[in-house]
């Protein structure tokens, strides 16, 4: 679903990513784990085509994203961020923000789907769809926002830290959440998270990452055992 | 040994669009000695405000009433908002969550932590205070403290941040520390090392620290006693070494909803609000 190889993203000479390759299978929850400033994030967002200089190749869904049109990729992988404070736009009702990019790609009956989705993430019935985000909870908005990324009935998730913005009891519904929908639609997903027990929880793979490079990458048995080569993944796993 | 603070019945009221009003805070009455204690619950739970009421830093438009409030010994009701500004900084502290939003972006932060000690005593000179905030920003173990005195809060990353936030604030050695979610924008590393720094601090100078978080598992390893608030009220107050005998539903369901490294991969469990838990 997901082939990265001998990625390396530079922010004006500043490396932020350094020969970085992995492999997501289709279906699969993938983990990235590491500090700030470690390259988790960038690597998402080079994939979601959000960075502009880059290296190496990129395979979502067997599209090369440098020659899929932008449209074309949006319907294959959907990103959800850190902070449903600021991803949702302040002025538009839910619905619309829904509904946005189902109108952008000129789908049919997105009021409908609209409706669908937001039952979908347990945000159903008219009440919610004409709200602004300023009138949601911090978990409620989550949930939009992981409604308007399944929108366009993507394959692949990227998700930014989806719950660490949220109180630990709002981070277990979203989980839950998360997994639902996984098995029912699904989906891959690749989670960018700090907290080993959420990527232990969600992820049947995961890849450690520290200063620009991957550190190792392990199943989710593998770090359950303890079966561990790196002495900084320890650190992690001790602080956790 | 008399309680370094005493609160009794705080209420915090916000008003509403209606013209009426609406509890945030709602009869929280507390002590603390020289200890850790933490304050636990969900956002709008109200442990913020109860710190900030203590420090006196709420905005007008809030309403406080409070039966008795006391810092070693003054009376915090009665006393003068002069006194109360004389008490903020000197001895009692507070130290933020986000170390971006709380240190002044445009001076270098050795500048900003000698402007802290000079507020506090004008007679200390400038190459006195000039040391002393070298001297405080090496016991919060920023390695070369010479020359991150010279630097810029955007130059330092969130750990760094944070310790000289912390540094500033130990600076005046103060006798109460209120932490509100000081290690929340942290990576889990640099957590564990800030944490250390404030337990020796604590230990060391005697201080009595109030640690507001929403991580129980934090607190409980963290803190000497806890306090959990769920809707402006206290719901429980533990020994934290004795959280996970915890009784409260809610607290219990805090704790069950964390995911764990070597845990059940069934669904996990959710809260299952019960309006009782807001009443007294």
């Amino acid at each position: 679903m997901l082939e990265v190889h001998d990625l390396n993203v530079d922010f004006s000479g500043k490396i932020a990513v350094r020969n970085t390759g992995l492999t997501v299978r289709s279906g699969e929850s993938f983990g990235l784990v590491g500090e700030s400033g470690s390259g988790k994030s960038t690597l998402l967002r080079t994939v979601m085509g959000l960075n502009g200089s880059w290296s190496g190749t990129i395979k979502v869904d067997g599209l090369d994203i440098r020659k899929t049109p932008r449209k074309q990729l949006a319907r294959v992988v959907q990103m959800v961020f850190q902070d449903p404070y600021s991803s949702l736009h302040p002025r538009y009702v839910i619905g619309q923000q829904v509904a946005e990019p189902m109108r952008i790609n000129g789908l049919p009956n997105p009021e409908r789907r609209t409706a669908e989705l937001l039952e979908l993430v347990g945000l159903g019935g008219p009440k919610f769809q004409f709200r602004f985000p300023h009138e949601l909870s911090g978990g409620q908005r989550q949930r939009v926002a992981i409604a308007r990324a399944l929108a366009l009935s993507p394959k692949l998730l990227l998700l930014d830290e989806p719950t660490s913005a949220l109180d630990v009891s709002i981070q277990a519904e979203i989980l839950n959440l998360l997994n639902r929908l996984r098995k029912e639609l699904g989906l891959t997903f690749v989670i960018v998270s700090h907290d080993l027990a959420v990527i232990s929880y969600m992820c049947e793979r995961l890849m450690v990452m520290r200063n620009a490079q991957p550190v190792e990458t392990l199943t989710r048995d593998q770090l359950r055992a303890g079966e561990i080569a790196n002495d900084y993944t320890r650190t992690l796993i001790a602080a956790a | 040994m008399s309680n370094l603070v005493e609160i009794e019945n705080l209420h915090v009221a916000f008003r509403n669009d209606e013209g009426g009003y609406n509890d945030a805070v709602r009869g929280v009455s507390l002590t603390l000695g020289r200890e850790k204690l933490g304050i636990v619950g969900e956002s709008g739970s109200g442990k913020s405000l109860t710190g900030r009421s203590l420090l006196g830093v709420l905005p007008p438009y809030a309403k406080v009433s409070v039966d008795r409030m006391s810092f070693d010994g003054i009376d915090l009701k009665a006393a003068s908002p002069r006194l109360r500004r004389s008490l903020r900084g000197g001895r009692m502290g507070m130290i933020l969550q986000d170390p971006k939003f709380s240190l002044n972006p445009v001076m270098t932060v050795g500048k900003q932590i000698v402007e802290a000690i000079r507020i506090g005593d004008r007679k200390v000179g400038h190459r006195e205070a000039r040391a002393r905030a070298i001297a405080v920003l090496e016991s919060v173990h920023i390695r070369d403290p010479e020359s991150v005195f010279n630097l810029y809060p955007h130059e330092l990353s969130g750990g760094m941040g944070q310790r000289v936030m912390i540094g500033m604030m130990v600076v005046r050695e103060p006798d109460l520390l209120i932490a509100d979610e000081p290690t929340s924008a942290l990576d889990v590393t640099v957590r564990t090392q800030v944490l250390s720094i404030l337990d020796e601090l604590v230990s060391r100078r005697g201080m009595g620290l109030i640690f507001i978080s929403h991580d129980l598992n934090l607190v409980s390893k963290f803190c000497d006693r806890v306090i959990v608030m769920y809707a402006g009220r206290i719901v429980e107050t533990i020994e934290a070494s004795r959280l996970s005998e915890a009784q409260h539903p809610y607290t219990r369901g805090l704790l069950s909803c964390l995911p764990h490294i070597d845990g059940s991969l069934e669904p996990l469990p959710v809260l299952n609000r019960q309006a009782s838990w807001a009443e007294a």
